[in-house]
């Protein structure tokens, strides 16, 4: 059987349950069996007219990314839909509203860009939902059920996941979408099918440890937080991050956390590191604009040497910037972004379930190093949606603190022992013999403030080399190196959201005969600078994609290593083009085998 | 309270007197480095005897500052101290007491950490209710950087910014805690210890937020208006009559800067911010000490 | 600025692409735009029976890629069906309610297959082989070897017939005044006609004789799945019962212009209709016989392409005539197996 490998774009405005459609069309294909990876772009204004895609990739086999062609798409709202037929590839299908209520003048209808090489199909959607459900409210769900129809899939796993959507509204409601659903797959299943677009048949996974789910980064976040048992968060509302603690706040009260929205990042920081203090696992959430604001608190984390965990989901900046667009150019800034020697941990998955290991890892790091620790994510990471396998047990501590000991606290307690492990044993308040002072003043062992220079050497020292041990925490993945072992044409070095696209542009690279491989830095800082080393050994031209304008990840690596690389930037507000990145990969390759030859020439020179 | 005394507290004379009572335990064995005769003392004095006196172990105490002549004060108390940002006092404390309940937490800072930068703060740790003590040491200068404006400063006052007298007019402190919807506002003064003392103790006492304001003269760099002299002449005990359980005539009382009134404004009851987040925890079905189940996706 | 002139065709087939590719010649700045209920590019008709010997792929029926339209740049509008022409305000109405505004238009929507009023009833049991999806259906529903019992019998029909006897299935056609359409062969012609389809393995059954159809009904279990009751009683069997009435012109949408219809649309050897900026060309015109002074018919695939040809040009400001070019005559080849003008293609 072949493997299934189709993408499908629902697009309309806000009002006509673009994503609700998408969201049932990827639940019911996880359901399924599938492998699926989904990306929703909304608009900028909440309600109203404003164009929304929903893209839904549906494989057989694991795949990094969404495709830059979709093979069908879906108009629910041609106004929206028409500057994204481009995006059906030839042969792919164009679905869409064939009984509009009202009479638009030419060019108005999406029917006037399907370009000769696609195929449309007008339905009837309004006229079937009006019948269903006597209203037009359905048409999302009888444009899916003619799509499901049209592409064989099965209907019971819809009939299951719309009844899931509508849980808790009253039956008539799911029934009369359920038949909505069923008349438009029945069209679709009569339909004459001329575009290639087929569902296979999926496959089960046999991890019986594990449990297979759909969720976005963001949610995956939420449940790396609730599997690691977090007990405290502060936050203030930011897109893209603004999910995150939408959703804890359902969560943590179950189970006795305690969740408050304050009035700005810095109160939220503010109030994380102050719970961090008291011993709480504790985290906050923000974008851009918001770590701006965290910077001094977060220099506070580092020099008191508090636990705290900050998620940050980037958005196109700086400033308010694109607050609905994706963007990786915040790295600066979750690196670098404090006054004085400010090194934290700053920890970047590169898919959703990276998502969950980071966020319960964060917190282990957190404690056990006694720094901030922001979980670098972004918009197209957030909201992307990956079926995804989650172990059953917590793979996470419950604490990581250093709890300060008896023989700790006797004879005065040092507060910022110089300890073989660097993290000095902690005192939480409350415990007896424990009270000291914590200050962002530079101190002493005891806590005191200090401005002797050797006491500031040493402990900037401490707070520098303690944190390289995170570079060996256990069971989380740091670096990681995928395609070609040993020496390459072509390495690809990416970070964050965007290494699902590296990946994909590594495999079909390989595809075409070039020697590539794709290594993924997770944690951004402290790097791992010696896997980073072997890989820019290993090959032969070295090359950093990522969403920003600067190259900041580039940079950053060309500055630890003192070696170059070929940076590639791009700043589109929405995933980096794989066909983009194979052009460069391709032309890396020319150079790598042009110097190659120049080699062997040389060398044959000197050998005569 | 009656007499004011007109004297400034000196280091030597309290030396002498807190090594026989029990206040030692909650004084740190570093000295506090303000420059004698600073209103600030007679604070911590208030303080550990407070402290003292309703029993509340240094171990159970945290001390959260901001940045400050002020904001040094957890150096010099043996609790458990943290002495955060400038201006960040208050969030900070709030993150402390919604990690644990059981610790009593003092916020302490200065006008401008508490008014100027920290200002945004104030009405969101009122409203909310916080189960916390912020004492507000006003010396209507900057302290710490060497006496500029600050926003409690007085209208024509000189500073080292405002060399031609300053022109923005000065906050009133008590009226925006008490109409932020602070449960417990009063007032003392640096120059009268054993009334301060008193408001301290009755302030950490207090089950919710309690504001208390302090005018602590700063001897070094305001020479001229709110000095020892000049506050001793104009503050007055809160008349007998007045009704701290009524807001506006607290808010009333507010109005009177020129002869401020020192003692209980207003004190109210009402559920803390604790109680609001175990009341959430009751509705989401969930408890204290619950094992952590799976979120739901 | 002189605005580009839209000349706007209803139909993809033969004339209406031919006409495009002359109207993009002559006039190369103008808005070409086709307007075709069909979900496929132009694709050849004649080539349809090949279903039966395993072309199924839909693209192998094309005639030109799709990139032909794009650098012709021929905007196509597929899977649209016009209802409304407006002729005062040059507009025409889609089915989806789009309004588009034409300087000149060319109806070459050809004709549909003609069913005689008596079987419109029956018209679900039936099987037509207008299109390439119908005639994917026929294929799929056919058994091996399965029988098919075709009404009528036109010519296109009776090309269908000796396709599908050679990929081994049998044929019977119920003859009548539509049989051998649009050739008329008359008496003794017609007997050496009727005698060459037996030789060619094609059975005939003279559904007059039988005083015609009374009904098409399913078939039982376990038999052929249709069966034919004739008024005498008579029952035929098949797997599948499809109509060869000839073709009726479709132009019911032209009702409300002012281009006159008898049959079909009437007009003037340049094609022009009543209607001076509208054309027609095709199967769904009649054309004006000067010399027999009546409107005429013309069909077969040269005919139809000369049509779109002429047409255009006369769109584009000529003034030329169309005359037929076309052999009508049916015949018999070496073998004695009837061959028609009308199945040649190139
Ligand atoms: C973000 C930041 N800005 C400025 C300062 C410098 N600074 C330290 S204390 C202070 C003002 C202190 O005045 P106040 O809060 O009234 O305290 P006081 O010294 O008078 O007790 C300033 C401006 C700082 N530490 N941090
Ligand atoms: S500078 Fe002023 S406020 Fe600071 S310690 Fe000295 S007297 Fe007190
Ligand atoms: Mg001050």
């Amino acid at each position: 059987m072949k493997n299934t490998d189709i993408q499908i774009s629902i697009c309309g405005s806000a009002g006509d349950g673009t994503i609700a459609a998408g969201d049932i069309l990827k639940r019911a294909l996880a359901k399924g069996g599938f492998k699926v990876i989904a990306f929703d772009v909304y608009p900028p204004e909440i309600r109203g007219f404003g164009k929304c895609i929903s893209r839904v990739r549906v494989t057989t086999e694991q795949v990094y990314s969404l495709k830059h062609h979709s093979d069908v798409l879906v108009s629910l709202d041609d106004s929206h839909a028409i500057p994204h037929v481009g995006e059906v590839r030839d042969s792919g299908a164009v679905i869409y509203e064939d009984t509009p209520i009202s009479g638009v003048l030419e060019g108005s209808h999406i029917s006037a860009h399907i370009s000769p090489g696609q195929i449309p199909y007008g339905l009837p959607v309004r006229e079937i939902s009006e019948k269903e459900t006597s209203g037009n409210r359905s048409r999302n769900i009888v444009a899916l059920g003619y799509l499901a129809g049209l592409i064989g899939m099965e209907p019971e796993i819809f009939h299951e996941t719309i009844a899931d959507k509508f849980r808790g509204k009253a039956i008539k409601i799911t029934d009369m979408n359920v038949a909505a659903f069923d008349k438009g797959y029945a069209l679709g299943q009569k339909t004459f099918k001329l575009d290639d677009v087929t569902v296979g048949k999926a496959k089960k996974s046999r991890n019986k440890d594990a449990t297979i789910t759909m969720m976005n980064g963001n949610a995956a976040v939420v449940q790396g937080c609730m599997d690691a048992h977090i007990k405290t968060f502060f936050g203030y509302p930011i897109t893209p991050a603004t999910t995150i603690m939408e959703k804890l706040a359902t969560e943590m009260p179950k189970v006795g956390g305690r969740l408050l929205q304050t009035e700005d990042e810095i109160s939220a920081i503010a109030a994380t590191i102050g719970a961090g203090y008291a011993g709480s696992r504790c985290a906050t959430a923000t974008s851009g604009p918001g770590l701006a604001l965290m910077a001094e608190m977060l220099g506070l984390g580092v020099v008191a040497e508090l636990p705290s965990v900050i998620f940050v989901s980037q958005r196109g900046g700086p400033s308010t910037g694109l607050p609905t667009k994706t963007e990786q150019s915040d790295l600066n800034l979750a690196v670098y972004g404090r006054g004085g020697d400010g090194q934290i941990i700053v920890l970047a998955p590169t898919n959703v379930e990276g998502c969950y290991k980071c966020a319960g890892k964060a917190f282990e790091m957190a404690e056990q190093y006694q720094t901030p620790v922001i979980v670098l994510l972004d918009l197209y990471l957030s909201n992307r949606f990956e079926t995804v396998e989650l172990p059953k047990q917590s793979p996470f501590t419950k604490t990581s603190n250093k709890a300060a000991k008896k023989k700790d606290l006797e004879g005065g307690y040092k507060r910022y022992a110089f300890t073989k492990d660097l993290a000095s044993p902690r005192a939480l308040p409350g415990q007896e013999n424990g009270m000291h002072t914590i200050t962002g003043l530079e101190h002493n062992e005891l806590g005191r403030p200090s401005d002797q220079p050797r006491m500031h050497e040493d402990m900037s020292a401490k707070r520098h080399n303690k944190l390289l041990a995170a570079l060996s925490h256990h069971d989380i993945t740091i670096e990681k190196r995928f395609g070609d072992e040993g020496d390459v044409d072509v390495g690809i070095l990416g970070w964050g959201s965007n290494f699902g696209e590296c990946l994909e542009a590594m495999f079909k690279a390989r595809e075409e005969g070039i020697r590539c491989s794709a290594m993924k830095v997770v944690m951004l800082s402290p790097l791992p600078l010696g896997p980073i080393n072997d890989f820019m050994d290993a090959s032969g031209e070295v090359f950093v994609p990522e969403l920003n304008y600067e190259g900041q990840f580039a940079n950053l690596i060309q500055g630890a290593t003192a070696r170059s690389v070929h940076s590639y930037t791009r700043v589109p507000g929405s995933p980096m083009r794989v066909e983009d990145m194979l052009v460069e990969i391709r032309r890396l390759a020319k150079i790598k085998k042009a110097k190659k030859i120049g080699k062997t020439k040389k060398a044959k020179k000197k050998a005569a | 309270m009656g007499n004011i005394s007109t004297k400034p507290v000196y280091l030597e004379d309290k030396l002498a007197e807190i090594k026989s009572d029990g206040k030692l335990e909650y004084r740190s064995k570093a000295l506090p480095t303000w420059c004698p005769g600073c209103g600030y003392f007679s604070i911590s004095e208030g303080v550990t005897s407070a402290l003292n006196n309703l029993a509340i172990k240094p171990k159970d105490t945290v001390v959260v500052s901001g940045i400050g002549c002020s904001s040094r004060f957890p150096f010099f108390v043996n609790t458990y101290g943290f002495h955060t940002l400038h201006g960040r006092t208050l969030p900070v404390a709030t993150g402390v007491k919604t990690a644990n309940d059981d610790l009593t937490v003092i916020a302490v800072g200065g006008d401008g950490d508490g008014f100027a930068i920290g200002g945004g703060h104030l009405s969101h740790v009122a409203r909310r209710n916080v189960n916390i003590t912020y004492i507000l040491f006003d010396n209507g200068i900057y302290g710490l950087t060497k006496g500029q404006t600050s926003p409690t400063s007085s209208l024509g006052f000189t500073t080292s910014t405002t060399p031609y007298e300053n022109h923005d007019r000065p906050l009133n402190p008590l009226m925006m805690m008490l109409s932020f919807g602070s449960s417990w506002v009063g007032q003392g003064y640096a120059g009268d210890p054993g009334h301060l003392g008193e408001m301290i103790e009755q302030a950490i006492a207090h089950r919710g937020f309690s504001y208390l304001h302090i005018l602590s003269p700063c001897v070094t760099f305001d020479k001229t208006d709110k000095t020892y002299g000049n506050l001793n002449m104009q503050v007055k005990p809160i008349p007998d009559d007045h009704d701290s359980s009524d807001l506006m005539a607290a808010i009333a009382m507010a109005q009177n800067v020129h002869k401020p009134p020192l003692g209980l404004y207003y004190k109210e009851d009402r559920p803390t911010l604790a109680d609001g987040l175990d009341e959430i925890t009751q509705q989401s079905g969930g408890g204290k000490n619950v094992v952590t189940a799976k979120a739901a996706e | 600025m002189v605005q580009p002139k839209h000349h706007v065709i209803i139909g993809s087939g033969i004339t209406g692409t031919q006409a495009a590719i002359t109207l993009r010649e002559r006039d190369p700045k103008s808005r070409i735009t086709i307007i075709t209920m069909s979900t496929l590019l132009f694709y050849n008709r004649y080539d349809l029976p090949d279903v039966f010997r395993g072309r199924t792929d839909w693209q192998s029926f094309l005639v030109y890629p799709p990139s032909f339209y794009e650098e012709l740049n021929i905007k196509l509008r597929r899977g649209s069906r016009v209802v409304n022409v407006d002729s005062t305000r040059k507009e025409i109405t889609l089915g989806h309610k789009e309004t588009i505004r034409y300087d000149t238009l060319l109806v070459s929507s050809g004709g549909r297959g003609y069913l005689p009023e008596e079987l419109v009833d029956f018209r679900s049991l039936m099987h037509n082989f207008a299109t390439f999806e119908a005639a994917m259906n026929v294929k799929k529903i056919l058994p091996e070897n399965g029988k098919v019992i075709m009404l009528g019998g036109d010519m296109l029909g009776l090309d269908l017939a000796r396709n599908l006897i050679q990929c081994g299935y049998t044929v019977t056609v119920i003859t009548g005044e539509h049989t051998f359409w649009p050739h008329t062969v008359e008496g003794n012609e017609r007997k050496t006609f009727m005698k060459a389809l037996e030789s060619m393995k094609v059975e005939t059954f003279d559904g007059d004789k039988a005083e015609g159809i009374a009904s098409i009904e399913e078939g039982k279990k376990g038999k052929p799945a249709r069966k034919i009751i004739f008024k005498d009683d008579t029952v035929l069997e098949g797997d599948v019962v499809m109509p060869f009435f000839g073709l009726a012109p479709a132009v019911e949408f032209m009702i409300g212009s002012d281009a006159d219809i008898e049959r079909g649309l009437l007009v003037n050897p340049e094609l022009r209709t009543t209607n001076e900026h509208i054309f027609a060309a095709g199967d769904v015109c009649q054309i004006w016989d000067k010399k027999d002074k009546s409107y005429k018919f013309f069909y077969g695939w040269k005919n139809v392409r000369a049509m779109g040809e002429v047409a255009a040009k006369n769109m584009t400001g000529d003034n030329t005539a169309f005359v037929t070019t076309q052999d009508e005559k049916l015949r018999l080849d070496k073998k004695g197996q009837i061959n028609s003008p009308f199945w040649e293609y190139d």
